[in-house]
This record gives C-alpha cells, sequence and structure tokens, in this order.
C-alpha cells in the first residue's frame, strides 16, 4: 500500500485513495438523535452544544453526528472512540438495530435506511452480519445450531445449514464443539462461535461491536490475530468497532476516530498516528509506539551534509520495527525507495528518537 | 452540595422526628379512646342490616331470581358454567366419580397411580416419579384416595385452563409495555384480594359447585402465571436477542426460537408456582362445593373433630410435595436431558417403553381385577391415624393446657383486648382520623387520602366496628410477623447454614394451602381471635424471613467488608449497616406481611375470631345474612387496599415477578 504523506484527512480520506472499486458502504450525513423530536436536532447549531447542556435544554442526546465516509471492498474500517463516543450507535445504526434519524446508508447500492422491514431481514440473513462484545450465543442451542441460526430462519433445509455450519466451524477451529453449549465454552471459545455464525451466511460486510473487550489481554490478543488471517483469507469487508486504539492500528486499513458522536479523524494509521488531527487524537496516540505503526517513508529525512549514506535500500513501506535490524546492522544511514525514487535516509540514530517519542 | 455524611445525619434526625410523633400521636389516641370508650362504636349484631347490606341483599334475591330468565345467564354465564362443569367432571370422570351404576372410574386405583408415574417419569425422572409414586400411596393408604384424586381433577383442570389463559397474556404482556399496563391493575388487585372474598359472588353467579369453584381458582391462579410468564420474557438478557434481530429473525422466529426457549426454565417455575396455587385454593374452594380434600376439612372444622380434619391436612401436604416435586424436577430435567450422553438417552427411551408397557397392564388390571379397582379396605389406617391423632390432641390440651390456654389468655388480655379497644371500642371518627393521620406520617398524602375514605366507605357500608375486629387481629399478627420475619431473616441472611436449616420449613410454608393448618391450631387453641393470629403468622412467617433474607444477602459484600474493617461488631454491622441497606426489603416484607396476615385472619372467622371473616362465612351459609357477607367481602377488600397503600409507601416502586408473586388467601 502505498504511503500517503500528510494530508488534510478530510479532503481524502473519507475515501480510501487506495482502493478504485466503489465503495461496498457509504454513510453519507448519519445522525441518531435520542430523545423527543429528535429531527429538530439534526444539522442545527444546538446538536453542537455540549452534552449535559443539551440535555437539560432539549431532553435529547446526540449519540450519532453527522457522521460520514466511505468503506470499500475488502477494507477493515475501524471505528475506534472512548465509551459515550457514539460507535456502538453507530454499528446499530448501518445494521439498522437502532433506526438512524437522518443520513443515509449504502450497502453495495443499495440504502439500509430506507428499506421496508422484510427486505431488511433478507439482507440480514444473506448481504451483512455482526458480531457482538457479550457474544449474544442462544444459550439453549448447540454450537452448531448457533452457527447454523441465520441460515435456519433463512428456511436451510438442515442437512444443508449443518454442513455450512461444519465448513465455518472448520474456519475458525472450532472443531470438537459442535455438540458443546456456548456456557460450556471459554469466553474466547464463544467469541469463536459468534464469528463462525457471523462468517456462516457467507456475508459481504462483518460488523463486529467491540467483539474482544469482553476477553482476557492474551487470548484477545489471539482473537485479533484470528481475525486478521480470517481477513486475510476470506477478504471480507469488515467494519470494526473498538474503544482500544492499539488495536485498531493492529486491524485497520484505516482508522476513523470518533468523540460525541462525530468522526474526529478518519486516516491510515500511520497518518494518524504521524499527523493527529488535534490535541485530543495527539493525546490517544501517545502511548502507541510509532515505530510499530510509522514506516521510513514517513521518516525519511535527506542525508546531512557530510554523512555517507550505507548501500542498504528498504521499501518506504516497511514499518520502522521490521527494518530496526538492518538499519542497526548498516555502518551509516540506509537508503529510503519508492520504487525507482529516493525518499531520503533513515539512521540508528532517527529510529532511536521515533522509539524515544521525541519524534512527536 | 451537603456531603453524604450531612445528608444521612439529616435522614436520621428526619426519621427520628417521624417516630416520635408518631409514638406521641398513639398516645393521644390511646389516651383519647379510652376517655370516650364505648360511645359511636357503630357495634352492630350479626343480623342487623344496615341500609348497604339489604341492598345487596336484595341484589342477591334479584340476581337469583333471574338465574333462568335473564339473557345474560342464559347466554352467558349458563354455558360458561356447563362447559367448566363438563370440563372438570370428564376428568373426574377418568380417575374419580365411577359412572352411574359402575363400581370404579375409568380407572381403577392402581391404573390412575400408574398413569400418574408414568407421566412424572416422561417429564422428569426415574426417582422423582418413585417418590410421587410413594407420596401417593401415603394418601391411598390414610383411606383419602377418592378425595386426593378428586382434589387433583380439580387442580389439573383449573390449571390447564389457567396455563391456556395465563401464559399467552403473560407473554404477550412480556413482549408488549402496553399491555403490561393495561393488566397491571388487574394483577395488583389480585394480590392483595383475600381469597374468602370472592368465593360467594362466584357463586351467586355460576351457583355453588365444581364451576364456581373452578372458576374461583382461576382467578387466584392466573394473575400469577401472567405475572412470572411476563416475568420471564421480560428478564432475558438482551444480547442473544439483538444477535437474533440482526440475523433477520421475524418476530415469530425470535418469540419461538429464541425468547421462548430462553424464558422456558423461568415460565415452568411458574407453572409449579400456578399449579400449588390452584392447589390450596382447590381446598379451600371447598367452601363452595368443591369436591376433594377441602371437604372433609371443613366438615372436621365445623364440628370442630380435629382427628379427620387432620387426617385430611397430611393427605393435602403430601400432594402438594408430589405436585411442587413434580413441577420442580421438570425444570431440572430439562437442564439433565442437555448433558444426556447416547447411551444415558438409550436406556430412558427403553426405560420409558417398558414403563408404558407397564401402565397398559397396571390399567387393564384396574379394570378386572377387584384389589387393582377398589382400595382394599384393610390398607385404609386414616381412621387408626386420625384416632392418634385425636389422642395427641386431647393429651395436649389436657396436660399442656395451662401452656397454650394460658399464652392465649395473656395475649388476648394483655394485647389483643387492649388494640381492639382502641380500634373498635372507640368512637369511630376518632379512629378513622387517628389512622388516617398515621397513613399520612407513613405513607405520605395519598395514602392518608386514601385512608380517609376508604375507611368512611367502610362506616358508610355499615361494617365498621367488625373492620376493627378484623384489623386488631391483622395489626397484632403482622408485628409478631414482622418481629420473626426480621429476625429469622437476618440469620438465614448471613448465615448459609441457617438458611439451609430454615429452608425446608419455608418450603412448606409457602406450599402447604393455609386452610390445613387451621386444623391443629384450632385444635390447641380453641375458637379464638389468637388461633386466627397464629395461623396468620404462621402463613406469612415464611414469606417475610425470605423477602428479608434476600434483601440482607443482597447488600454488597464491600459494603458488609468496608464496615468490617472499620472496626465494627456484629452488631453494628447488623444495625448500621445490612438493615439499613436492605431497607427496600424489610418494607416489601412488611407490606407482604400485612396482605398475607389479612388473607388468614379472615379465614380465621371461620374457627370463632369474629369480625369480617365470620359474617362472609355466615353469609355464604345463610341466604338471609347473604348481603352482610357481601358487604363484608367488600370491606375486606377496602381494608386491604388501605392497608397495602401504607405499607408499600417504603418500598415506593412497586416490586414485579419473584418478590411478590405469591398472593394471600
Amino acid at each position: 500500500m502505498p504511503l500517503p504523506a500528510a494530508r488534510d484527512w478530510r479532503a481524502a480520506s473519507v475515501h480510501n485513495p487506495s482502493m478504485s472499486a466503489a465503495p461496498t458502504i457509504r454513510v453519507e450525513g448519519l445522525w441518531k438523535v435520542f430523545g423527543p423530536h429528535p429531527q429538530r436536532l439534526v444539522g442545527s447549531p444546538d446538536a453542537d452544544l455540549s452534552r449535559s447542556e443539551l440535555r437539560t435544554r432539549t431532553g435529547c442526546t446526540v449519540a450519532v453526528k453527522d457522521v460520514t465516509f466511505d468503506v470499500a471492498a475488502g477494507e477493515v474500517f475501524v471505528v475506534m472512540g472512548l465509551s459515550g463516543s457514539g460507535k456502538s450507535t453507530l454499528v446499530r445504526c448501518l445494521t439498522r438495530l437502532v433506526d438512524p434519524t437522518a443520513g443515509r446508508v449504502w450497502l453495495g447500492g443499495e440504502d439500509i435506511v430506507a428499506v421496508g422491514s422484510s427486505r431488511l431481514r433478507h439482507l440480514r440473513r444473506t448481504k451483512f452480519s455482526m458480531v457482538f462484545q457479550h457474544f449474544g450465543l442462544l444459550p439453549h442451542r448447540r454450537v452448531i445450531d448457533n452457527i447454523a441460526y441465520a441460515l435456519e430462519v433463512n428456511g436451510a433445509a438442515r442437512d444443508v445449514r449443518h454442513a455450512r455450519a461444519h465448513e465455518v466451524i472448520a474456519l475458525v477451529g472450532l472443531q470438537g464443539y459442535e455438540q458443546a453449549f456456548p456456557e460450556q465454552l471459554s469466553g474466547g471459545m464463544q467469541q469463536r462461535v459468534g464469528l463462525a455464525r457471523a462468517l456462516a451466511v457467507d456475508p459481504e460486510v462483518l460488523f463486529l461491536d467491540e467483539p474482544f473487550s469482553a476477553l482476557d489481554p492474551l487470548i484477545r490478543r489471539d482473537m485479533q490475530t484470528e481475525v486478521r488471517r480470517l481477513h486475510r483469507d476470506l477478504g471480507k469487508t469488515m467494519v470494526f468497532i473498538t474503544h482500544d486504539l492499539a488495536e485498531a492500528m493492529k486491524l485497520g486499513d484505516r482508522v476513523a476516530i470518533m468523540r460525541d458522536g462525530a468522526i474526529v479523524q478518519i486516516g491510515t494509521p500511520e497518518e494518524i498516528i504521524a499527523h493527529p488531527v488535534d490535541d485530543y487524537v495527539a493525546d490517544f496516540t501517545r502511548d502507541i509506539p510509532a515505530s510499530h505503526v510509522l514506516s521510513l517513508g514517513t521518516i525519511a529525512r535527506p542525508l546531512a551534509t557530510g554523512e555517507q549514506a550505507a548501500e542498504v535500500a528498504l521499501p518506504a513501506a516497511t514499518i520502522v520495527r521490521d527494518a530496526t535490524a538492518t538499519i542497526l546492522a548498516a555502518d551509516g544511514p540506509i537508503r529510503v525507495v519508492d520504487g525507482t525514487t529516493e525518499k531520503g535516509v533513515v539512521g540508528a540514530t532517527d529510529v532511536l528518537r521515533l522509539i524515544s517519542g521525541e519524534h512527536r | 452540595m451537603t456531603s453524604p455524611a450531612d445528608g444521612r445525619q439529616r435522614w436520621l434526625t428526619l426519621l427520628g422526628r417521624r417516630w416520635v410523633l408518631i409514638v406521641l400521636l398513639v398516645v393521644v389516641w390511646w389516651v383519647l379512646a379510652t376517655l370516650l370508650r364505648g360511645i359511636h362504636t357503630l357495634s352492630l349484631s350479626t343480623a342487623t342490616d344496615t341500609w348497604f347490606t339489604a341492598l345487596l341483599r336484595e341484589l342477591t334475591a334479584v340476581i337469583r331470581g333471574n338465574r333462568t330468565e335473564s339473557p345474560v345467564f342464559i347466554y352467558l354465564f349458563n354455558p360458561i358454567r356447563v362447559g367448566i362443569e363438563g370440563f372438570i367432571d370428564s376428568i373426574r370422570a377418568v380417575i374419580s366419580v365411577p359412572a352411574p351404576g359402575n363400581l370404579i372410574p375409568l380407572m381403577g386405583w392402581l391404573g390412575t397411580l400408574a398413569v400418574i408415574a408414568l407421566i412424572v417419569y416422561a417429564t422428569s425422572n426415574l426417582r422423582t416419579a418413585a417418590l410421587c409414586t410413594a407420596l401417593l400411596l401415603g394418601c391411598l393408604v390414610l383411606g383419602m384416595w377418592t378425595y386426593t384424586l378428586d382434589t387433583l381433577a380439580m387442580t389439573l383442570g383449573a390449571v390447564a385452563l389457567s396455563l391456556a389463559i395465563g401464559l399467552p397474556l403473560g407473554v404477550w404482556a412480556g413482549l408488549s409495555d402496553r399491555v403490561m399496563a393495561a393488566l397491571r391493575p388487574g394483577l395488583d388487585l389480585a394480590q392483595i384480594l383475600p381469597t374468602l372474598v370472592y368465593l360467594a359472588p362466584l357463586a351467586l353467579v355460576f351457583l355453588i359447585g365444581v364451576a364456581s369453584a373452578t372458576i374461583a381458582t382461576m382467578v387466584y391462579s392466573i394473575p400469577i402465571c401472567i405475572r412470572i410468564t411476563a416475568h420471564a420474557i421480560r428478564s432475558l438478557r438482551a444480547s442473544p436477542l439483538e444477535a437474533a434481530t440482526a440475523m433477520g429473525s421475524t418476530r415469530w422466529q425470535l418469540l419461538t426460537k429464541v425468547q421462548l426457549p430462553m424464558a422456558r426454565r423461568t415460565i415452568i417455575l411458574g407453572i409449579n408456582q400456578t399449579t400449588l396455587a390452584a392447589l390450596s385454593f382447590v381446598v379451600i374452594a371447598a367452601l363452595i362445593g368443591a369436591p376433594g380434600l377441602g371437604k372433609p376439612v371443613v366438615e372436621a372444622l365445623i364440628i370442630r373433630d380435629v382427628g379427620d380434619g387432620i387426617v385430611a391436612g397430611i393427605a393435602v401436604v403430601l400432594l402438594a410435595i408430589m405436585l411442587d416435586r413434580a413441577t420442580t424436577a421438570a425444570v431440572v430435567h430439562t437442564d439433565e436431558v442437555l448433558d444426556m450422553t447416547e447411551h444415558q438417552r438409550r436406556l430412558r427411551r427403553i426405560g420409558l417403553v417398558v414403563a408404558g408397557l407397564a401402565t397398559i397392564a397396571a390399567i387393564i388390571a384396574s379394570r378386572y381385577l377387584m384389589w387393582a379397582a377398589v382400595v382394599p379396605e384393610r390398607l385404609d389406617i386414616g381412621e387408626q391415624v386420625g384416632r392418634i391423632a385425636g389422642t395427641v390432641v386431647t393429651w395436649i390440651t389436657t396436660n399442656l393446657g395451662f401452656a397454650t390456654t394460658g399464652l392465649n389468655e395473656f395475649i388476648t388480655v394483655t394485647v389483643l383486648n387492649p388494640v381492639e379497644g382502641i380500634l373498635a371500642n372507640a368512637p369511630w371518627y376518632l379512629t378513622v382520623i387517628m389512622i388516617s393521620v398515621l397513613a399520612a406520617i407513613i405513607g405520605g398524602r395519598t395514602a392518608g387520602l386514601v385512608a380517609v375514605c376508604l375507611l368512611t366507605a367502610i362506616v358508610v357500608i355499615g361494617l365498621w366496628n367488625d373492620t376493627m375486629i378484623t384489623l386488631a387481629q391483622v395489626l397484632l399478627a403482622t408485628v409478631v410477623v414482622m418481629v420473626v420475619g426480621v429476625v429469622l431473616g437476618v440469620l438465614a441472611g448471613r448465615s448459609t447454614r441457617v438458611e439451609r436449616a430454615l429452608k425446608p420449613l419455608l418450603d412448606a410454608g409457602q406450599t402447604l394451602p393455609a386452610f390445613v393448618y387451621l386444623v391443629p391450631v384450632l385444635a390447641l387453641f380453641g375458637p379464638t381471635r389468637f388461633a386466627s393470629i397464629v395461623c396468620g403468622v404462621f402463613y406469612a412467617a415464611p414469606v417475610v424471613v425470605r423477602v428479608v433474607a434476600d434483601g440482607v444477602r443482597g447488600v454488597p459484600a464491600e459494603m458488609v467488608e468496608a464496615a468490617t474493617s472499620a472496626g465494627s461488631t456484629r452488631t453494628q454491622i447488623i444495625t448500621k449497616v445490612q438493615l439499613p441497606a436492605s431497607r427496600r426489603s424489610l418494607m416489601l416484607g412488611a407490606n407482604q406481611g400485612l396482605i398475607f396476615v389479612l388473607a388468614v385472619v379472615v379465614i380465621g372467622g371461620f374457627v370463632g375470631a369474629g369480625g369480617l371473616g365470620y359474617l362472609v362465612i355466615v353469609g355464604q351459609s345463610k341466604p338471609e345474612l347473604a348481603g352482610k357477607g357481601l358487604a363484608a367481602g367488600l370491606a375486606i377488600v377496602l381494608l386491604g387496599i388501605v392497608l397495602d397503600r401504607i405499607a408499600q409507601s417504603g418500598g415506593r416502586s412497586r416490586p414485579t415477578g419473584q418478590d411478590r408473586w405469591a398472593p394471600g388467601h
């Protein structure tokens, strides 16, 4: 993936520049207001009041405020925000578990907000599926019947849906647990069932609502790796909600950061680390090790006078962490190339500076 | 802003002041009542009518006259009566009532026993089936076989009808807030309505007999079924529902594939409660002609023959345990089946087939072999048991009479008579004003207003004095219930050992029909007001203990740990942390205690406690007093509402579900 330099995210990053295909999901001006007469607040200046002030004045809460973005086919789009930032409401608006107050959600050319209930059910059964923070497994059904549920409500015959369930069980590594009940499984295994269930209908889009927040850190890491692997193997479009920036950076092709219902920045992990749009985002990113996210291209500098570059050259897209060994071994700053063009050099001191946080 | 400590301080002073105020008022009241003793008490002899009771009596006469003429009867009430009678009688024809000219019903006792055992086995397990068989055999050797099966038939029939109405309504109320809101007033009223009250009006419309008894039972058990079913649906975890919606379930699929299966355990528990409620009511419904075990109990109470009453009472207890175990085991069974291995499943299938064949053999045997058809007489030890019970009671009354009679007289003279003196022997206006002011202090302005209006209404319908006699007993019994309930409840809440020791007693207290322990209490204390108070205490204490224990156990462990680490003694922890923190439960317990006590004290009218209950019961048996009986029922309801309003104030929001699902008799 080519690495864009600093850019005004508002102008460009709403769409993913690297994906030329038509977007799978397009969200336009989405609002969700809870409270009396929600319509009145859409687009009004009142919506910019602080939450508590708005509550006392109108009794309303703006959970999602004028959100617009595209998700390209095959992309992992992460929505990151603290609790109360509206991210869970946003994803529920995308699946119509919550009806948005205003705006459009295009999914493969169809406006989800406008479809009738039977069409919506059809879409839910075939086009997109969702993974939940608290798993949402049906306690009275065995693993296999949990996974086959969406196929069952869509009228698939028992052996057809079980055959498909066995396929996805193999896919997420649940073999041997088909006949277990959810309560007999650990949290991590339960969420594997949740994943398998979402994959069973072979959806075009997967919505994941903080799927790993309820898991222990080690298991969470395993599951993140699992999602990366699934994405690599299946190439599903994913919208992933999280409150954990490290998780966002690890999984996201692009990350949207939400605050008080609005998106404050959209960009690749690298853009967000390298060019946080305001102090709020910068504050967030402080704890993320920059060397894990930034690429050589971002930190490359011109050769200083009197400095001798090493023979070694690395592509600009290489993550700093992966280049560290090479840089330390070289007898001088290494050259950074983007195809045939030279982007500059990176030396051991540059890496150390970056790691010690001086870079920002 | 005031700090929390300031807030608590203020709250305590306020409460302190309130208590001071209440004590002052009571003292003033007592002085005034003593000074004005015997003036304007509105006391009325049983046979005297007031304008209102006369009106009601004429109304009953009109209704009686119209039974065969009015279209409402011909096209509505009478068909309902005939339909229900037919339904119940068809069950009885199978197990308990021989067709004319026949010696046995469709099946003899062996066949019936086998069928019941098979049903229990199929819905739970072999052990429970064996236990249920043993319990039924117990009823059989007590010589109560036919009575037992009549009660069983009535109960099952009423439960079937109650579930047919209650389950769908409960599910609907669980799904829709609007339906719940529409049903709630009815459900609430059903909880404070003492059972004795609606027997007479129902008997008036549907005649004395099976139909009235069944309908009364349904009126009693349907609200319980609705409440628990709605609670089961409403308390489901949200995330599986959301997930199932997100996967494209229709509402019907959501209901049948997700909500009902997930709520299944609680719903079966609701069926359990509905069944036990129906059983206890069927026993009482003997008063309006329900066949079965209630009959010998009522007869024993009338002629005060303890022996027979106790034998029937034991049979009721055995039947109650059997129904409780059978339905509870069905809940457990749903979990057991999930864990079964393939081998166990096959064994169970073989077992069921064998049991089925054995049942068929038993049915055939019970139709052709004498010993299997009619209970052999030499198995019947009912008479001996009755005689032993009679002897024991005689021995107790003669040898321990100084204790029972002494306690009875002591309480009656030192507490009951003075309380009754204040309430009933003072001018009515003084009592109305004082109760209303107290209600306003304890329960707020609305409670005070309700008290004024409803108490005045009782005065207007002319049953003031009897109401106050009942109220005196209710208050006294409630105080005892609260003391017992709080002490045992705190103990049980703090220690699992105590809780485990108390559990069988509490279970028994909640499962047994109140009617049953009227018999031994009557034997011990004679036909007195004290006996009815004792009954009230027995009946209400288990509920209060449960509610208080739950409350104490619900106090967060951190709170107790914090208090312990701050150096509190055990007493300080109880009085300063656990009781205040479970204040809501205490208020709920008081509310429940009052309502339960009222229900039973009214029944105590049957054993010479006087008051409203007595009027209800004589009204039942003597047409010329029918008006008075109905009016007394109305007064009981009004009194119940006043007490409920006052006691509810502390608990504020009305609790739903488990806390309050078992109303009183």
